[in-house]
């Protein structure tokens, strides 16, 4: 995994800086709104909802804190809606991976994440590779051999051509000179659906949507993509582990803020992610899904995004997904 | 007898009186936000999501079970009174409910609408409680193929939603298509027919266009000079406000309709509660006796697919109880809460939390009868609105119009859009194009192209995927749909070549 060194790069020096930054002087004087690009019930719209519930209950902000959804275009809607608000103090937005590889592909995406201002990592998202559980893939080589053996004959279900799935089938074709197909469904449901119905052989999942599936003994892991075995998988190998070490884009949520915000506002935000990342609601949320914290600092995550950026696009260029930026 | 016991548990469980306030403070918010326009199910229940952490679960469950039957019953009360859906389901309730309010029938249409959502309602719950495994299992077998063939015999029904001119009523639904098509492409990540606006991405929404071409159309064809804006007809007294016997007899095979095609589109994760609305309206059209008069009131065509939405309610549950997989919005929604409040929703549910499972199925049962309690007497309530004259009648419709559309996507552009399609509706009215199959058009389109794509990405580009048994046998239907018009017409060709008095 090449950004777990970046990783543990980044939460030392994110260590640091919080426990040398001062409380900062500046406050908000009236509730926040938290821009996020789905809907209500959305993965951004969730996490930000339940962001809000714990800065109340922590009492770590005065007033309270909105969510305000600007759902359309993969996050070109509200990265618009953050930009429109420049040099606003009481406005941030929760972004995700979506927004970048959103931006690398499409020229209607006219704001992307680089005209925003860099606030705070939040988390990154594990995921894990399954069949089903009568599958003759009994681990990830087994599934690689006879898409080597047979190229295209077996099927991967997952979400758009640029998300992390398709990226992870793309890494390990270019690995290992296997071939499968690639099905997009647009919803997570009918993505499990079609690999417990059999219509499709493997699939990228959530560790929390998989849990359920694995303990009732319908769906098999093969291989975990997280810089280190999460805690529900123990004996499940990591992808380098499984003898398969490709490059991996990280699947991230982050705080950024509206451009020119005022230094005094950005270091407030800064420091209550800090505070927000220590407090047991936060550890029991990360925990419950499955999350890995990902937290860094305003100057950190600029440099995170940049690099997660030119990675992906090398990624998608390598795959003829077309990059307009 | 595990189920009677079950149930039992369940009733015992729901009927606490704090539960009981729970289910009915559900229904009532759920009525709310369906009669408003742009504020769904969905997004009500994440938005009072947080306030359920400090709730007993159970009661919180049945609270969030009674606004989701609430809505599909309040989603026809805009429909059926100002021509404006107020639910992406209740779209196909417009067709006849507003036409019945126009001949003075509101009451009827609103009454029908509560007595067939109930029916169906607890039809749904009932196959839930009985059939949940086995139905589990067919929604599995369903794949791209089947659902693109569904979704084919969806489009025919463009010939039973056709007026006078069949040529008129493709090329609506081809516009209706090519609408559907733009925005990202999944498969791609390609931008189609966005214009370069960052607000096209995400395609346009069904519901902006619905509302546009069904009221703000409406609206702008009553501002004509030319006519009168009369008021429109309402009969006094209760009774006459109430469907009669005779709407329930004309019925009867809409409540089984509705009941069945509801639950079977909601056991299916990737159809929902707008496809089977449409889908059992057309078959309620295809064996009417006739079937010319829908489109102009008929009552049946307000109780099929009112039917239909409630019952895909109990259906799209079976996926979400028996194997953890959400079908629809609502549902992903509802998984997302049991989560939160430390359940583990999957193929283990039912066996491991039986309080809630048979606490749900039981609340649901006493969710529609608390809606059909609640929704009957505001009938003539309701009804009295349409007493309004017609200079705060059109404004009225105008603004629940525009404030429902900017509340689902608070965005400007929307509202430009919104004035788009009435002018577009307008323009249809006055050159005699049906607007239905646009609609059809829109809604079956995005999923009709994604599961071929999905189709022929499995098989590899072979044609033979289609098929399979459960394709072929639905294309089969959709043809037949297709070739029984012509049939009529030469029959009646032929009738009048052999009988010359006529």
């Amino acid at each position: 995994m090449k950004f777990t060194k970046t990783m543990c790069a980044l939460a030392v020096v994110a260590l640091a800086s919080v426990s040398g930054a001062a409380q900062a002087d500046w406050k908000p004087t009236k509730n926040i709104d938290a821009i996020v690009h789905t809907g209500p019930g959305g993965g951004n719209d969730v996490l930000a909802r339940a962001v809000a519930q714990m800065l109340e209950k922590e009492k770590l902000i005065p007033g309270r804190m909105n969510v305000i959804n600007k759902p359309g275009g993969n996050g070109a809607v509200a990265a618009a809606a953050i930009a429109e608000k420049k040099g606003d103090a009481h406005t941030i937005g929760f972004v995700s991976t979506v927004w970048l590889a959103n931006a690398l592909t499409t020229a209607e995406a006219k704001v992307t994440l680089h005209d925003l201002t860099p606030v705070a990592g939040l988390l990154v998202e594990p995921a894990v590779i399954v069949v089903r559980a009568d599958s003759p893939f009994k681990t990830l080589k087994d599934f690689i051999d006879v898409a080597k053996a047979k190229p295209g004959t077996l099927k991967q279900s997952g979400g758009s051509v640029t998300s992390r799935d398709n990226i992870v089938r793309q890494a390990l074709q270019a690995k290992t000179g296997g071939k499968w197909a690639f099905v997009s469904f647009p919803g997570g449901g009918e993505r499990i659906a079609a690999l417990l119905g059999g219509h499709v052989d493997i699939m990228v999942i959530e560790p929390q949507e998989a849990g359920e599936q694995v303990r009732a003994g319908k769906m098999r892991v093969l291989a975990q993509i997280a810089a280190k075995p999460l805690v529900a998988y123990p004996g499940i190998p990591t992808m380098k582990e499984a003898g398969f070490d490709v490059p991996l884009i990280p699947q991230i949520r982050a705080v950024m803020a509206p451009p020119e915000m005022p230094k005094d506002a950005l270091a407030y935000y800064e420091d209550l992610f800090a505070r927000l990342r220590k407090t047991a609601s936060w550890k029991k949320y990360v925990e419950d899904n499955q999350f890995e914290d990902g937290y860094t600092n305003s100057a950190d995550l600029d440099k995170w995004i940049k690099q997660i950026e030119t990675d992906m696009r090398g990624q998608f260029q390598s795959i003829g997904i077309k990059t307009v930026r | 007898m595990d189920v009677i016991n079950g149930l039992m548990q369940g009733f015992a469980v729901a009927l606490t009186p704090m539960n009981l306030a729970f289910g009915f403070f559900g229904c009532l918010l759920g009525t709310i936000v369906g009669v408003l326009p742009g504020l769904g199910p969905a997004a009500t229940i994440a938005m009072l999501l947080p306030l359920t952490f400090k709730l007993d679960p159970t009661g919180a469950l049945i609270m969030l079970a009674g606004i989701y039957c609430g809505a599909k019953y309040g989603g026809s009360t805009t429909s059926i009174l100002l021509n404006v859906p107020g639910e992406s389901s209740s779209v196909v309730t417009c067709l006849d409910g507003y036409q019945m309010a126009r001949k003075g029938r509101a009451g009827a249409a609103l009454g029908m609408s509560a007595i067939a959502s109930f029916i169906a309602g607890t039809f749904s719950v009932v196959a839930l409680m009985l059939v949940a495994p086995p139905m589990a299992k067919l929604s599995l077998a369903f794949s791209a193929p089947e659902y693109f063939a569904l979704m084919v015999l969806g489009l025919t029904m463009v010939v039973l939603l056709a007026g006078q001119s069949l040529t008129k009523a493709l090329l609506a639904m081809l516009v209706g298509l090519w609408i559907a098509g733009m925005g990202t492409d999944l498969f791609t990540a390609t931008s189609r027919f966005t214009f370069g606006q960052t607000e096209m991405l995400g395609g346009i929404d069904f519901v902006i266009v619905a509302i546009g071409v069904f009221a703000i159309s409406e609206v702008m064809a009553n501002m004509e000079p030319a006519k009168p804006l009369d008021m429109l007809p309402v009969p006094k007294g209760w009774r006459n406000l109430m469907p009669t016997w005779q709407d329930m007899k004309d019925c009867r095979y809409a409540f089984m309709n509705g009941s069945l095609i509801g639950f079977f589109v909601g056991i299916l994760p990737g159809a929902g509660s707008t496809i089977a609305s449409f889908l059992s309206y057309g078959i309620e059209k295809s064996y009417s006796k006739h079937p010319e008069k829908f489109g102009t009131g008929v009552i049946e065509g307000v109780a099929a697919p009112e039917g239909a939405n409630n019952a895909e309610t109990g259906g799209s549950m079976v996926p979400l109880l028996t194997l953890g997989i959400p079908g629809s919005g609502t549902t992903a929604i509802l998984l997302a809460a049991l989560v939160l409040w430390g359940f583990k929703p999957g193929p283990l549910f039912i066996e491991e939390s039986p309080a809630m499972f048979w606490g749900l199925i039981a609340s649901l049962y006493i969710g529609n009868v608390i809606l059909l309690i609640l929704n009957l007497p505001l009938v003539p309530l309701f009804a009295q609105l349409l007493r309004m004259p017609g200079y705060a009648m059109y404004p009225l419709i105008l603004g629940v119009s525009i404030v429902g559309i900017y509340t689902s996507g608070s965005s400007f552009f929307s509202l430009g859009l919104l004035a788009l399609f009435g002018l577009v509706g307008y323009l249809m009215r006055k050159l005699d194009f049906p607007t239905a199959p646009l609609i059809l058009g829109l809604v079956l389109g995005d999923g009709m192209e994604k599961a071929l794509r999905q189709s022929l990405m499995m098989s590899q580009g072979d044609l033979s995927i289609l098929v399979r048994p459960i394709p072929l046998g639905l294309l089969l239907v959709a043809g037949f749909l297709l070739i029984v018009p012509l049939f009529k017409k030469f029959n009646s060709v032929r009738v009048k070549m052999v009988d010359p008095e006529l």
